[in-house]
């Protein structure tokens, strides 16, 4: 170790004179491949630190870099050279002096050292503790933060402010839309945060905002309660804001030609009377009446392709719990699985009937099961999104429907439950016949997690004349974000409060039943948890404080939970609540 | 002393903290200079001292802060002395993600401490060891938390006892609400060591300061002990120990921080004195042996006996250019005793209201840090060495 380490210090110290020269010479270059031999002769040192005890010492060039070796010949040519080049460092007064120096040193520190219980901090040793702090040794740290950047709106805001200092902590990247980047604004922010001009209000000013960003937490709020603010920030803000990011999202998903994450499945389109080859018609009906069926006027549906270019479906049902279907089994794609999907996706031309979705499960090993879904469509062509959760078992005592085993698509008509569709006055529907123009199923690509986060508001704690104005704004501009197709959650915090986190029980409701404040730091905490979480996708919810009863005088326990960064609070906080609300 | 005493007491109740801080310039500039030795309690050298030194605080007696009117002070704001230490840095992370707005004084310097505005916090520039630098940092500060301890290669006596007193003195001024203090563990019992002696007299001021404080009493860092122990076995150097059978309660920095946010929250912990111990104490050889184990090769241990280093204290002493290192040495003194750096704990984690598993052991934190280490040096094995670069 010590030779290595003597022998090597020419090579930083002045090594790159004499690299030079032996490139002049050409025959010697085995010379600039020394210290990488030296390297290979003696147990290299494992360094986690360059040490820097020497203050005065100045900064020494890298060595130079090392070509390999080629071949064995001029392995032992160089390991000649090194002893020599031993011999000569060790006569060279300069070098023994500085080997001396530095064993000295060393010995030194160590040495005082021992005399020292509490006093540890050393200058070098902040090389290390920084490899904790950005390493899997840092507390703070989340797997995943360090690929994911993180854009948030309002970050002078009192939550805002909270939530990027969270963010750095745990090492995300972050971007900060601001108005203006003045000098006041800049310092606010840690140095790394990047900082990104613009406005909500200007949809032109946002597609520079969401470029490369994965997350959007969105704190801002209006700073009046005029109508024209509180629309511009609260509501067409968020719709701005959404729709850029899903552009950006589906930018990257045609970019990548349907092989993104975020495109679509295609499970069927009717573009050729080909295309329904596949598909089979079947009638039948709930209960077997015979002496109905004899005299109700029959069945009957088919389906085919149209001159003018569509696939329909159409018949009429006029048997009593009669119902005609349309069957095909699911051929994905090699390599894809639905449960990678959150939900169908049809596009058809009803004519305001309903029908009934369903999916056959199972089947192989077990039992196959269906699930069923009703969905209705309006006049004209219309896009239905069915989600895999509305879907209920048809035998109650089966499982929740998996996506993963699903084999058989089927969409069903029945007359029952209809209702007559908005047509021109006067016409007679029957409401037993139908006619349903299909032209693609897609599958709907699911997101574990959740993609904006939005700041909303309880309305408590604002003055009563201006609640009404506020809260219209904010749920105009949640109601644009749920629409967005975006992954969402959308905390809405009860009269903040500026304390720090973590103190208090928190209760997670849905439904106005909010009465008490949150600290600023706890919401920003919600935030960060939320991004990572599967439980906070597609939920609204409303937090506060727990209610503190006067000793003596409660009602009932409450279930709450106490924030901090070591336990998950959120998870099971969130998964008792309702999705999509 | 008198007139001194006077003034301060003038500036308090004349002050409140959020006036201008140029006004606070000027006034500092005028009354807050002075030189130690007219000012500060005589502080007796370890080998001349007999008993305890009388120390009384000259800043006037305690009046009712916010006299004045003005924006209160959030008490979301604190400032960190000492941040870019290894304790301090923790307390800043802690506190930032709790959501307070930490100000970090650090002193002027051509690489400024960037992780720590990285990370959020407001860096301002001040030194303590220059008492006009001061005031002006601490407007609009609710709670100084103080981590500082001059570095191992500066005389102690600057920032520890000059510098302390005199940032009290102005926290005491400016209507600073709390002060939180680190101290060690067992310092009024060693008064020969001069960094423990300190730290008690520092206890003491604080005290008869009348600010509202909380002393937190420490023993050893969990950090400390990876530069100490667990590179050199790492690194396959020799690891410097002794045979001394002192004992130390090491714990984990990030523990000492997270219990210490919330002792100043909790209101019955006002002007109490808390120490606060790991889960059990080691000694060297316990901790080295532990680490062998983890790393899984063997430490080159070098031993060096107690008795040499309290000769070379005795004889760096003799010199006045060696001093300092005489004072650094000092601590010889205590490993000859079988002290043990620990304390049961119970009552604080029950005044608190902390768990005791909560409390990270160092089996699991060298444990956590080997793993992680070897991990990565496994990932690293193909890149460059360098070693000290010596002119």
């Amino acid at each position: 170790m010590t030779t290595a380490a003597a022998a090597a210090l020419p090579a930083g110290g002045f090594g790159c004179g004499k690299v030079k020269i032996s490139n002049d010479f050409g025959g010697l270059n085995g010379f600039s491949s020394w210290s990488g031999a030296a390297n290979h002769h003696h147990q290299p040192c494992r360094r986690l630190m360059i040490s820097s005890s020497r203050a005065s010492s100045p900064p020494s060039p890298p060595p130079p870099p090392t070509p390999p070796t080629d071949d064995e010949d001029e392995k032992e040519e160089v390991e000649g050279k090194v002893s020599v080049m031993k011999r000569l460092v060790d006569a060279n007064p300069v070098g023994l002096g500085r080997r001396s120096r530095q064993i000295f040193d060393e010995a030194w520190r160590k040495f005082s050292e021992l005399g020292q219980i509490s006093r540890t901090t050393r200058t070098n040793d902040e090389s290390i503790l920084l490899i904790q702090e950005g390493g899997p040794m840092c507390e703070f740290a989340i797997p995943g933060a360090q690929n994911t950047t993180v854009l948030v709106i309002g970050a002078t805001s009192r939550v805002g402010r909270i939530v990027v200092r969270k963010l750095m902590l745990r090492g995300y990247s972050v971007k900060a839309l601001v108005r203006n980047a003045d000098q006041q604004v800049v310092d606010m922010l840690p140095t790394s945060v990047k900082i990104v001009v613009g406005d909500v209000g200007d949809p032109a000013t946002l597609r520079d905002a969401v470029e490369g960003c994965n997350k959007i937490i969105y704190c801002a709020t209006a700073r009046s309660s005029i109508t024209v603010d509180l629309n511009r920030v609260d509501h067409q803000g968020v719709y701005n804001l959404s729709k850029a990011f899903q552009d950006y999202n589906n930018k990257l998903a045609q970019l990548r030609a349907g092989k993104s994450s975020k495109s679509k499945l295609l499970l069927a389109k009717f573009k050729s009377a080909d295309s329904l080859n596949e598909w089979e018609v079947r009638k039948g009906t709930y209960f077997q009446d015979t002496v109905a069926a004899k005299y109700d006027g029959g069945m009957d549906a088919k389906f085919e392709f149209s001159e003018s270019g569509d696939a329909v479906f159409s018949g009429y049902v006029f048997t009593r719990g009669g119902y005609v279907e349309l069957s095909t089994k699911l051929s994905l794609p090699l390599g894809s699985t639905l449960d990678r999907y959150e939900g169908l996706v049809l596009s058809v031309g009803g004519n305001g009937r309903s029908y009934v979705l369903i999916l056959e499960a199972g089947g192989d090993t077990t039992q196959s099961s269906l699930y069923f879904s009703r969905f209705s469509t309006k006049v004209g062509f219309c896009r239905v999104r069915v989600p895999f959760t509305s879907f209920r078992p048809v035998n109650p005592a089966d499982p929740p429907l998996d996506p993963f085993l699903v084999h058989t698509l089927t969409i069903r008509f029945e007359p029952r439950r209809q209702r007559a569709a908005e047509g021109p006055v006067g016409t007679n529907q029957d409401l037993r016949s139908f006619k349903l123009k299909l032209e693609y199923i897609k599958a709907l690509p699911t997101g574990q997690e959740t993609d904006f986060i939005l700041v909303s508001c309880t309305g408590s704690g604002i003055e009563t004349s201006r609640r009404e104005q506020v809260l219209r704004a904010k749920k105009a501009g949640e109601d644009s974000l749920r629409r967005s197709g975006l992954g969402y959650t959308i905390i809405r915090p009860g009269p903040l409060m500026e304390e720090p986190g973590g103190q208090r029980a928190l209760i997670f409701d849905q439904g106005n039943r909010i009465s008490q404040g949150i600290s600023c730091a706890d919401v920003a905490d919600i935030c960060v948890k939320a991004l990572h979480d599967s439980t906070a996708r597609n939920k609204s919810f409303d937090v506060c404080y727990e209610y503190v009863a006067e000793p003596g005088k409660e009602l009932y326990e409450l279930v709450a939970h106490l924030p901090d960064k070591a336990n998950n609070y959120l998870t099971p906080a969130l998964s008792a609540l309702e999705k999509n609300t | 002393m008198a007139s001194t005493s006077n003034t301060l007491l003038l500036l308090h109740s004349g002050l409140s903290h959020n006036q201008s801080p140029l006004l606070l310039r000027q006034i500092s500039g005028t009354s807050l200079t002075f030189s130690p030795d007219r000012f500060l309690p005589p502080l007796s050298h370890p080998c001349r001292r007999t008993g305890v030194p009388v120390i009384t605080c000259t800043a006037g007696t305690p009046v009712a802060a916010n006299l004045a009117p003005g924006t209160p002070v959030r008490a979301t704001s604190i400032m960190v002395i000492g941040a870019t230490g290894t304790l301090g840095r923790q307390v800043v992370r802690r506190a930032l993600d709790e959501g307070y707005d930490v100000r970090c004084l650090v002193r002027p310097r051509p690489a400024p401490a960037d992780f720590l505005r990285d990370w959020g916090a407001t860096v301002v520039n001040g030194d303590l060891t220059k008492p006009e630098t001061i005031p002006a940092t601490l407007v609009g500060v609710h709670t100084i938390i103080d981590c500082a301890t001059g570095r191992p290669e500066e005389p102690i006596k600057t920032v520890d006892w000059e510098g302390k007193v005199a940032l009290i003195q102005c926290a005491k001024a400016m209507g600073i609400q709390k002060y939180v203090f680190f101290s060690i563990h067992n310092c009024d019992k060693h008064p020969e060591v001069p960094l423990m002696e300190i730290k008690y007299c520092t206890e003491k001021y604080l005290q008869e300061s009348g600010i509202n404080h909380v002393v937190i009493r420490l023993c050893g860092f969990m950090q400390g002990l990876i530069g100490q122990y667990a590179v050199p076995i790492l690194e396959e150097k020799s690891v410097w120990g002794t045979d001394a059978p002192t004992r130390i309660a090491y714990m984990d920095t990030q523990d000492i921080a997270r219990l210490t946010f919330i002792a100043i929250r909790s209101e019955n912990v006002n002007g109490k004195l808390l120490t606060f111990a790991g889960p059990r104490a080691w000694t060297t050889q316990e901790v080295i042996t532990l680490c062998e184990r983890l790393a899984g090769q063997d430490a080159n241990v070098t031993t060096v006996p107690v008795s040499v280093l309290k000769f070379t204290r005795q004889l760096t002493r003799c010199f006045e250019w060696t001093n300092d290192v005489a004072d650094r040495l000092a601590f010889s003194e205590i490993l000859t005793s079988d002290t043990v750096f620990s304390v049961p704990m119970n009552e604080t984690y029950e005044l608190l209201g902390v768990d005791q598993k909560d409390i990270l052991t160092l089996e699991k934190y060298l444990q956590d840090y080997f793993t992680n280490i070897l991990k990565k040096l496994k990932d690293l094995k193909a890149q460059s060495k360098q070693s000290d670069f010596y002119i």
